[in-house]
């Protein structure tokens, strides 16, 4: 089965009675369960979607529907309380947990008559950036290498609702983007990641990871329906303290790919002789194109890029060591049996989280122990200030800036390297927007000589999100890059 | 090498995490990696920065004193591995 | 006695003060705050943080932090920090408690205490908004320890004060004090009982001239008896163990109450590290000055205010001044019935009588069976010389228990004081007339005796017979 579904082209058919909610949600069902080799979904909420995708339907005859995009199935990151759904942050230390409460993000799904199939993988608690990390196993992408047959990782930590969405087990997912993890997996699998300004979308109910950074956003099939979606779910929220007040837009409606006279900027930091000659190509030409559909490409400078990625690495682990103190088998989650109640937590911590979060929780307990907390936290948190004051600096002078997503296309899951130094390196182009707080969105652009997608990442100022759309849809619109993967789970 | 199996357990006492024997070799050898890292951020001069802990430029909000007791007991000790008379129950703790 | 005990040494002290804030929900959620509540029963999944929940705070709790700042003659900062302060324990359900570590929402002030040497100036160092814990139950059962987490994330303030205290009494001076000054300012209900009010007490001691010695906590003291007591208790400790060519350790303890001794805290023996960082679910808090200088504007008139008016608007002495300003219902009181009266009579009244029965049936002002409009009346009927003060004391009592009024306590009893000159004159006539002897003895230097007249004459008037006349008539008539 090949489909051409969008959030925009579903909402049609829906209109015009074409296709039932109950119809496609039972299509997308089937799709997940012929796709179960991809391991996208930790749960799928099968009962529970045909029944809301009925209600749906029944909305519809008596001209009741909650929005356009009402009956509408989606996929839900594994991060995201849902209310009576199994909520596990992909960790074992929650793999038992189901809320008694809504996440405002999906509440506004809901509120808008979106139906959710059920929850995707991710890495453990978001840490990670091939999905690897994840109790429940990792993703596979469902691209693959025209040169081999094996398995290649999604990215991460969204690699569930990367992979779903390209591999047509949802149409559209929510994600969450800590330092990359909306639009590294976006590139990795040919899907479109939004990962909007620090503030714009609400984090209440949404499991943290790094307080100051976690975003959530959608991973979607076009830059349309980018827009669609963060329509649905932006605004402030007032459980949220650091949701901003800014009034949202109507991104859909006022989309526009005119760039006239828009400057792009070309950061030379970015530049890398580690770069593939296909990702430089396809960073090239986008930059010709912009140039011809009228805009102005400057060269930049972001003095500090290079030190975003150390810097991320000592505040997402310090603020994730406190983060996931809760986790402590006392009040929900995993309990292990211990001598005493430091046993316990010992124990429990120690069996329900994996390597990689442990990892995280103690460079994250030493950087801000005492002796530490100078030379590692506040240093980072200057730097962090160096690294904020660069794009203030850069957006005097442009609109938007255009980088690779990544600095590789997708890679097997068997070559994932040991040191996990090595594997943040994936992060380091995406890092900086979320230091500095702004929205970026990763687009596919074209595939490479082994046929797997190359993405590139735009930057805007904060709560420029309607420019950085524009922009990303005029790009959108002139390639009209249209690659699916072979679907190779169903042979 | 900063962490060393003796630092590396105390770290893993302040953090509530056991380690294992045959684990804290390779641990403290990631650790170790990692802080090699983001000690390269040591030759950046920040004397005359200010941190930022957050990149949100706004004013705390506040809420008005208003009680809202919309949690049940039962919603709050729905998940507790171990409850009793509406109670969470852990181990034995002498004060 | 405790001077005796620690004679030669000096004592240091420290307080930290945790005041609880009179609002009606919590610091960081909506649930409620109300005391004795059903176990876990006011818990939001805030409070219980539950995985992606967040804080957002509590603006009536920044007003009265930034009021009780003003109160204790503090600096207010305009910008402040909310941290979190990281440690596991089976009461804090985050695995930290936000705090306020580097930057406080109130600094440095101070508050005056009366000593036996005078008025002493105890500095305070700050006074930050934190959130309570859970409560812990440990006697339910002999293998577990039960939580309740209604008190979880209730708002406190902390108000740690310098190390300026130097006795037991000193110490509970600068409780009381501190307590009266919430108060006054209604921002903490200081119920010391229910644990609306805690003071943890830094104790070392050192030899005059040599360098401060090491200090110990003790933790969550909610009398005043208890402060005085864990602080002589833990003195003598250090001292015997210093005398003893042993060393303090630094450490937290815990005090109890039955034996009155103080124990070292097992739970608290590993050293801590809190990793204080700023909370990155809270942006910094602003406050702009129009908005502090409206809160200034609202602070009532404050105890050491209060008491100085008081010296100089009804003559009072400071000692009488203190006592009753101590207590802002006390001083309302006084205020109600001194209107218009003689200040020293209603002093004497309020802080003498009322006060024996008000302890007497352990009650507070606000539930005194007197009020003030009683004992004003009775105190006028004093002023105009209608009953005499032991008639007064029968008045009062009286009016204790059947809650009627002075005046018809007194027509009921028949109380009302003689004071028509010719009556006592005739009185005064039949005393000096059956006396003769005595009389003589008088005159002759025995002036003693002047008090057996004045007795033998209300005697025969049952008491009734104004004293004074009854004194200025007998003088008269013994110098004829």
């Amino acid at each position: 089965m090949k489909n051409n579904y969008t959030l925009k082209s579903l909402a049609t058919l829906l209109e015009n009675n074409k296709i039932s909610s109950k119809e496609l949600t039972s299509e997308y069902l089937k799709n997940i369960e012929s796709g179960k080799e991809l391991n996208c979904y930790n749960t799928v909420s099968k009962e529970k979607a045909l029944i809301d995708a009925e209600k749906s339907d029944e909305r519809r005859k008596s001209q009741n529907l909650r929005s356009k995009f009402d009956g509408i199935p989606i996929g839900i990151k594994d991060l995201f309380c849902t209310k009576g759904v199994t909520t596990t942050a992909s960790s074992k230390i929650l793999s038992n947990f189901v809320p008694n409460y809504e996440s405002t993000v999906t509440q506004k799904c809901d509120d808008a008559g979106l139906i959710s199939l059920g929850k995707l993988n991710c890495d453990e608690f978001a840490m990670g950036s091939t999905n690897k990390t994840s109790f429940f196993g990792p993703v596979n992408n469902p691209w693959k290498s025209v040169n081999s047959n094996n398995k290649l990782v999604p990215g991460g930590s969204s690699g569930g609702s990367a992979a779903a969405v390209s591999g047509d087990l949802c149409v559209a997912s929510l994600g969450t983007d800590t330092g990359g993890s909306i639009r590294q997996p976006a590139s990795f699998t040919g899907t479109v990641g939004l990962k909007p300004s620090y503030g714009r979308v609400s984090r209440w109910g949404i499991v943290a990871f790094a307080s100051s950074l976690d975003q959530a956003g959608p991973i979607t099939k076009t830059v349309e329906d980018a827009a669609i979606f963060l329509d649905i779910i932006s605004g402030h929220d007032e459980k949220d303290s650091t949701s901003s007040v800014n009034p949202k837009e109507n991104y859909y409606e006022n989309l526009n790919p005119d760039i006239k006279g828009m400057k792009i900027g070309i950061p030379k930091e970015f530049r890398s002789d580690k770069l593939p000659a296909s990702t430089q190509k396809s960073w090239d030409e986008c930059a010709d194109l912009l140039k011809i559909n009228g805009a102005e490409i400057l060269d930049i400078s972001l003095p500090h890029t290079m030190s975003a990625l150390p810097a991320y690495y000592i505040i997402a682990p310090a603020e994730a060591s406190s983060n996931l103190a809760r986790y402590d088998g006392v009040r929900y989650g995993l309990r292990v049996k211990g001598n005493d109640l430091i046993d316990m937590y010992e124990k429990t911590r120690s069996e329900g989280f994996g390597d990689e979060v442990k990892r995280r929780i103690l460079i994250g307990t030493y950087v801000l122990s005492s002796g530490y907390y100078d030379a590692y936290y506040i240093k980072a948190q200057k730097i962090r200030s160096l690294i904020k004051s660069d794009y203030v600096e850069a957006f005097k002078k442009v609109d938007a800036i255009l980088t690779p997503s990544t600095p590789s296309t997708a890679f097997e899951i068997a070559n994932e390297p040991s040191d996990p130094v090595q594997n943040y390196l994936n992060d380091i182009f995406t890092v900086p927007v979320n230091l500095a707080g702004l929205p970026g969105i990763s687009i596919p652009f074209a595939n490479d000589e082994n046929n797997l997608p190359i993405g590139l990442q735009l930057i805007t100022n904060s709560f420029e999100e309607q420019k950085l759309l524009n922009v990303a849809r005029n790009i959108e619109e002139t390639i009209n890059y249209s690659e699916t993967p072979e679907k190779w789970w169903l042979k | 090498m900063e962490f060393d199996k003796k630092s590396l357990l105390k770290l893993g006492k302040l953090a509530r995490i056991s380690i294992s024997e045959d684990k804290l070799n390779n641990l403290s050898k990631d650790l170790n990696s990692i802080l090699e890292f983001v000690d390269q951020l040591k030759e950046i001069n920040t004397d005359q920065v200010d941190p930022t802990s957050n990149s949100l430029n706004q004013a705390l909000e506040v809420r008005d004193d208003k009680v809202d007791n919309q949690n049940s007991t039962e919603d709050v000790l729905e998940n507790a591995p171990e409850k009793e008379m509406d109670f969470f129950v852990v181990p034995k703790v002498i004060e | 006695m405790v001077a005796q005990m620690i004679e030669g040494w000096n004592l240091v002290i420290g307080i930290e003060i945790h005041a609880q804030v009179n609002s009606k929900s919590k610091l960081f959620s909506s649930s409620p705050t109300d005391f004795g509540s059903k176990p876990n029963s006011q818990v939001s999944l805030i409070d219980a943080a539950m995985p992606g929940m967040l804080p957002v705070i509590n603006k009536f709790c920044i007003e009265q932090a930034v009021k009780s700042g003003i109160g204790l003659n503090a600096k207010i900062n305009k910008k402040s920090i909310f941290d979190r302060k990281n440690y596991f324990y089976q009461d804090l359900p985050q695995g930290y408690q936000i705090s306020q570590y580097k930057d406080p929402i109130v600094g440095e002030g101070f508050v005056e205490i009366e000593t036996e040497n005078g008025q002493k100036k105890i500095g305070v160092e700050r006074l930050h908004l934190e959130q309570d814990a859970g409560k812990s139950l440990h006697d339910q059962d002999p293998n577990f320890t039960f939580v309740d987490l209604n008190r979880s994330g209730i708002a406190l303030m902390e108000i740690v004060s310098k190390p300026d205290m130097s006795s037991p009494e000193e110490a509970v001076e600068y409780v009381r004090k501190v307590r009266s000054i919430l108060r006054y300012l209604g921002t903490c209900d200081g119920n010391m009982e229910q644990g609306s009010l805690r003071a943890d007490v830094n104790v070392s001691v050192n030899k005059p001239g040599n360098e401060l010695g090491t200090r110990c906590e003790i933790k969550n003291l909610n009398s005043f008896k208890f402060i005085h007591a864990a602080i002589v208790y833990e003195a003598k400790r250090q001292i015997k163990l210093i005398e003893q060519g042993e060393s303090v350790n630094q450490e937290t303890r815990l005090f109890n109450t039955q034996s009155g001794e103080t124990r070292s805290m097992r739970s608290k023996e590993d050293a801590h590290d809190y990793r204080y960082f700023p909370d990155p679910d809270l942006l910094p808090l602003t406050l702009d000055d129009d908005w502090i200088k409206g809160l200034q504007d609202s602070i009532p008139e404050l105890p050491d205010q209060i008491k100085e008016r008081f010296i100089n608007e009804y003559s009072l002495s400071s000692y009488d001044a203190n006592i009753i300003v101590s207590d802002k219902a006390t001083s309302e009181y006084f205020e109600d019935v001194v209107k218009n009266r003689n200040p020293k009579l209603v002093t004497t009244w309020v802080t003498g009588e009322l006060f024996s029965i008000l302890n007497k049936k352990n009650l507070i002002i606000e539930d005194s069976p007197i009020t003030s409009k009683q004992l004003g009346e009775l105190v006028d009927n004093i002023e105009n010389g209608k009953i005499s003060n032991r008639q007064a004391k029968e008045v009062l009592e009286e009016m204790c228990e059947s809650g009627k009024g002075a005046l018809e306590i007194i027509d009921e009893k028949g109380l009302s004081q003689i004071s028509d000159e010719n009556e006592i004159e005739s009185l005064v006539d039949n005393v000096l007339n059956s006396n003769p002897k005595n009389v003589k003895k008088y005159k002759n230097g025995k002036e003693k005796l002047f008090g057996f007249f004045v007795g033998e004459a209300m005697k025969l008037s049952k008491g009734k017979a104004n004293p004074k006349i009854v004194n200025d008539l007998i003088k008269k008539k013994l110098s004829q």
